[in-house]
């Protein structure tokens, strides 16, 4: 098992090395010079001083060749420093670790939370196929699947403020405030409904098991089949999403957060983009690419804690 | 001898696309205490699907129309669902065919085994794992205590099925219904668990009945065979009698067909011509009278009820479903067919 | 009673599968509701800029932000500009990007997609390699990266045309927005395709009338005419379906974080991006684009599940 992940690791280091390098050059060559910009308020604007830009970005670093800043930046990372931020002079490390906490914190719990009444939901339906609940459940879960969370969000507020008189819900104030019920609930509705959907394909394909007919034949009450028996099938096809659905939480986010003013990652990408704050962008894309890679690896390895005969496969035991 | 079971005109029927799929028609039968009965037939013919009536273990789409199922006066064809669960798994154990597919991978020997008993005995799950194992040393499977911790996928496919039959059997059941449990082993394994289940009978004294389709099976095993066709029992009676004096057409091919140690090298095997009945209208009339090289008239119009032989020369217990005495009247095989 | 089971046989044979697809997808009410409203949408696109009594850029600066109206079905906005006229511009914003970029994206997956399938081996191994990375890279941010990394240089390179060929057509600085979403967008999608026509060559190849038809020198072409692409065809269109409507959404995503297509060009996220900043004084802004928007992505969820399960039959069990 530790060489399995051992294994894994290798292989994600270098796509993650070759993704920051694509990042990089395509900062460094496209877009605007940062410093520029700083002084560039207005477009067309020419009142700034060349020689100033120039001194700013010597002492930055940023007149040397590519491949030097390359590795240079490279080096750094290996040593935890992600850089000051060109626009803020923060260190970037700083902003990161304000931000991070409050994307996790919605994106973890909006997926784990509605995962959970995703399956609940989508086992439901299984067992009433074609029945108004079966068919009310895959609506729903249908017509929820589509819709980008720019466009639920907005709507959602507002029916809440102009139909039900509530307060706009824009603003972070902690997990377990009652503003933060909404957006968690925008953004959970997207994985909710694949899971749904997942997770009833997975019920119906497994009711129609041979087990599940010797679990009747034995009388025990359908309850107790349906926990015993069923659930277990069911777990690995639907764990197997969750990689995608971190992706898409992790795109959506950047959304989420600008509808309802939520000051995490998401944010601090679309500021460092539009400002070309390329330590900020770097950094973020590293931490997305290993929050990608990571959730990829652990779904792996829970394939042999939910599937015996995988357990087997791992461990060449049969 | 006390009757344990008696079907009375049970039909069963599948709902499809556009229609229904009448699968069992009229089937009628009684079963004693301690009695082995075989049921033979093609695949299609009901067998199965009859012998799952009895406790309801049907798929949704299936329903029973019409028909008594009466297991010591109880009629489980009108049952609640919490009575039938009550049935299964301690009065009627079942055996399936498949036991690589059976069994639930995720789950280990030990657990899928105790959690029947838990629940029909109110065991606990010491108690319960201490009864397991018994059972597992009863059906031939050594070391069974460490056995009851492993993974089905751990076993081979003849112990599996041995493990079905424990699982069968632990309830401490009045009838077993054996679905084709064989089928899906190799002939080794095949004799082994006829050897078993021979054994098993003669300790616990239960009732069983055995579903198959090969019917050489069943020779020096059950004490009566079954015979069905098109979702009606076709013939019934003793097994030395349906050896020696079958009187359904069906019967006769079905003997005929049977390669044996006397078949001269080289021959052409019987078969029986035609294909099997189309089962989505409700029969009118004889299952097999396409078939049949001793069809008369009356076959076409009617069906032939289940009745015993009129003849003196057989046994008392023997009964048919035919228009026709076949001691009587001459064949018309068709061609290439035994009859 | 006559044996009639041969009849029944000869029936079911009649059934090409097409057919039998088709009416399936028809029979769900839902996948066809999608599917009109699909078609509408196409309609709109095209014609809809044509039949619409304003002009989307014209404004009207006595008209500005009034709620919908006879005059103006869908309001105004804040440039006083018909809101309707807007959106079904909108419409044809989306449905170019949609097409050019699943088009794009099935040209990249499939050569891709076939590169590996059919030489295996290193090749192959690479390409998987590479379809992996591809998608485990958060979309969003990769695609806005090079949006906004590209845009800089590509609008003054279409500049730097003008001044040496005084070709009209590099004035179009609008295009690059639309290359660039477009073009990035495939870039991102492409491995899906690439997996479906990888995953068909693969399974063809194994197959043992394949290997049987080799031997007899039956040329490569043929194989993959006859086996390949029928079977393929199947999860192409579903394939097609799904990022015909992923695509409209990614690309109003990036108009709504002012990446891609800007205004005054509508595009459904760019007009919602304007509403979220006035909707409590007129709610009408973002409702129109947002409501358009949600019915079309469902009718696109709608359609696809149809179509999924007219292909891939899983009730015949």
């Amino acid at each position: 098992m530790g060489r399995y992940i051992l294994f894994r690791l290798l292989k994600w280091i270098p796509s993650v090395f070759i993704l920051l390098l694509l990042i990089y050059a395509l900062v460094f060559f496209g877009a605007g010079d940062p410093i520029k910009l700083i002084f560039l308020q207005a477009p067309g604007d020419v009142a700034y001083d060349p020689d100033r830009v120039e001194a700013i970005r010597d002492a930055a670093g940023l007149n040397r060749p590519f491949l030097v800043q390359f590795i240079d930046y490279l080096g750094n990372i290996a040593h935890g420093n992600f850089g000051n931020s060109l626009v803020s002079g923060r260190s970037v490390n700083s902003m990161i670790s304000a931000a991070l906490p409050v994307t996790l914190k919605i994106g973890l719990t909006a997926i784990f939370l509605l995962s959970i009444i995703g399956i609940i939901l989508g086992v439901i339906a299984a067992l009433n196929q074609n029945k108004l609940l079966d068919n009310l459940i895959v609506g729903f879960a249908l017509i929820v699947w589509g819709i980008p969370v720019f466009v639920a969000g907005p709507l959602i507020i507002v029916f809440l403020v102009l139909v039900m008189d509530m307060d706009v819900p824009y603003g972070w104030s902690g997990l377990f405030s009652f503003k933060v019920i909404v957006p968690l609930l925008v953004l959970g509705l997207n994985p909710m409904a694949l899971i749904i959907r997942q997770a009833r394909a997975g019920v119906l394909e497994v009711l129609s098991e041979d087990y599940v007919r010797t679990a009747r034949a034995k009388g025990i009450p359908n309850y107790q089949v349906v926990v015993k028996h069923i659930m277990r099938p069911v777990l690995t096809p639907v764990v197997s999403q969750i990689g995608l659905l971190v992706i898409a939480t992790l795109n959506n986010s950047i959304l989420i957060e600008k509808v309802f003013g939520l000051p995490g990652l998401g944010r601090l990408t679309e500021t460092a983009i539009k400002t070309s704050d390329y330590p900020v962008i770097l950094a973020i894309v590293l931490i997305f690419s290993t929050v990608v890679m990571a959730s990829n690896l652990l779904v792996d390895i829970s394939y042999p804690m939910l599937d015996p005969r995988a357990a087997a496969k791992k461990t060449g035991d049969e | 001898m006390t009757k344990l079971l008696e079907v009375k005109n049970l039909h069963t029927r599948f709902k499809v696309r556009n229609g229904y799929l009448y699968a069992v028609n009229g089937v009628s039968f009684t079963l004693d205490k301690g009695e082995m009965l075989g049921v033979v037939g093609e695949s299609g013919c009901g067998k199965s699907v009859s012998m799952m009536s009895l406790i309801r273990l049907l798929p949704p789409a299936a329903q029973i129309t019409e028909g008594e199922v009466l297991l010591e006066g109880q009629d489980l064809a009108k049952a609640s669902a919490s009575e039938i669960n009550t049935v299964r798994g301690s009065k009627v154990g079942m055996i399936f065919q498949d036991p690589m597919t059976s069994l639930n991978p995720f789950m280990k020997i030990g657990a899928q085994l105790c959690e029947g008993i838990m629940y029909h005995k109110k065991m606990s799950r010491a108690e319960a794992m201490k009864q397991a194992a018994k059972y597992l040393d009863l059906v031939g499977i050594s070391n069974s205590e460490h056995r009851l911790h492993e993974y089905p996928h751990q076993l081979s496919g003849g112990m599996r099925q041995r493990v079905m039959i424990a699982m069968a059997l632990l309830g401490e059941p009045e009838l077993v219904i054996a679905d084709e449990p064989t089928t899906a082993l190799d002939v080794t394994i095949q004799a082994q668990i006829v050897e078993l289940v021979k054994e098993l009978r003669e300790k616990l004294n239960m009732s069983i009945i055995w579903i198959t389709h090969d019917l050489s099976l069943l020779a020096g095993m059950v004490d009566r065979i079954m015979v069905m066709y098109g979702g009606s029992v076709v013939e019934e009676a003793p097994i030395d009698e349906i050896y020696k004096n079958p009187r359904h057409p069906y019967t006769i091919g079905l003997l005929k067909s049977i390669p044996s140690i006397n078949t001269v090298a080289g021959s052409r095997l019987p078969s029986i011509a035609g294909a099997p009945p189309n089962l989505f209208v409700e029969p009118q009339s004889c299952p097999f009278a396409p078939r049949c090289a001793y069809r008369q008239e009356r076959c076409t119009r009617e069906i032939p009820p289940l009745e015993p032989v009129a003849d003196d020369s057989a046994h008392p217990k023997h009964r048919i479903a035919c228009w026709v005495d076949v001691t009587k009247v001459n064949a018309e095989p068709k061609e290439g067919s035994v009859l | 009673m006559t044996d009639n089971t041969l009849e029944l046989q000869q029936e079911e044979k009649q059934f090409s599968l097409a057919k039998d697809a088709f009416d399936r997808l028809i029979a769900n009410k839902l996948a066809l509701v999608g599917m009109l409203l699909v078609v509408f949408l196409f309609f709109i696109a095209i014609f809809g800029p044509y039949i619409t009594p304003y002009d989307f850029l014209s404004q009207d600066l006595m008209a500005r932000n009034q709620a919908p109206s006879w005059a103006h079905w869908f309001g105004t906005d804040d440039l006083g500009r018909d809101i309707m006229s807007r959106v079904i511009y909108g419409a044809r914003t989306a449905v170019i990007v949609a097409f050019s970029t699943t088009f794009l994206s099935l040209i990249i997956g499939i050569f891709m997609g076939s590169l590996g399938g059919y030489f295996g081996g290193k090749v192959d191994g690479f390409i998987v390699w590479l379809i992996d990375i591809t998608m485990s890279v958060p979309s969003l941010l990769l695609v806005i990266v090079i949006n906004v990394s590209m845009k800089p240089r590509l609008v003054n390179w279409m500049d730097e045309q003008f001044l040496l060929t005084g070709n009209e057509f590099y004035r179009n600085t609008i295009l690059v927005d639309f290359v660039l979403v477009f073009g990035s967008l495939a870039l991102i999608k492409w491995p899906k395709a690439a997996r479906i026509i990888r995953g068909q060559i693969m399974s063809v190849r194994n197959k043992n009338y394949v290997l049987a038809a080799e031997a007899i020198g039956v040329p490569t072409t043929k194989i993959v005419m006859k086996y390949v692409i029928p079977n393929s065809i199947g999860p192409i269109i579903v394939y097609i379906s799904a990022a015909l409507g992923e695509a409209m959404v990614f690309e109003s995503s990036f108009s709504f974080l002012g990446v891609g297509v800007r205004p005054p060009i509508p595009s459904w996220g760019n007009m919602i991006s304007d509403g979220l900043r006035v909707w409590q004084l007129y709610p009408h802004i973002l409702a129109a684009p947002a409501a358009v928007l949600a019915l079309v992505t469902i009718a696109f969820s709608f359609l696809g599940d149809g179509l999924n399960d007219a292909l891939n039959p899983r009730q015949w069990k």
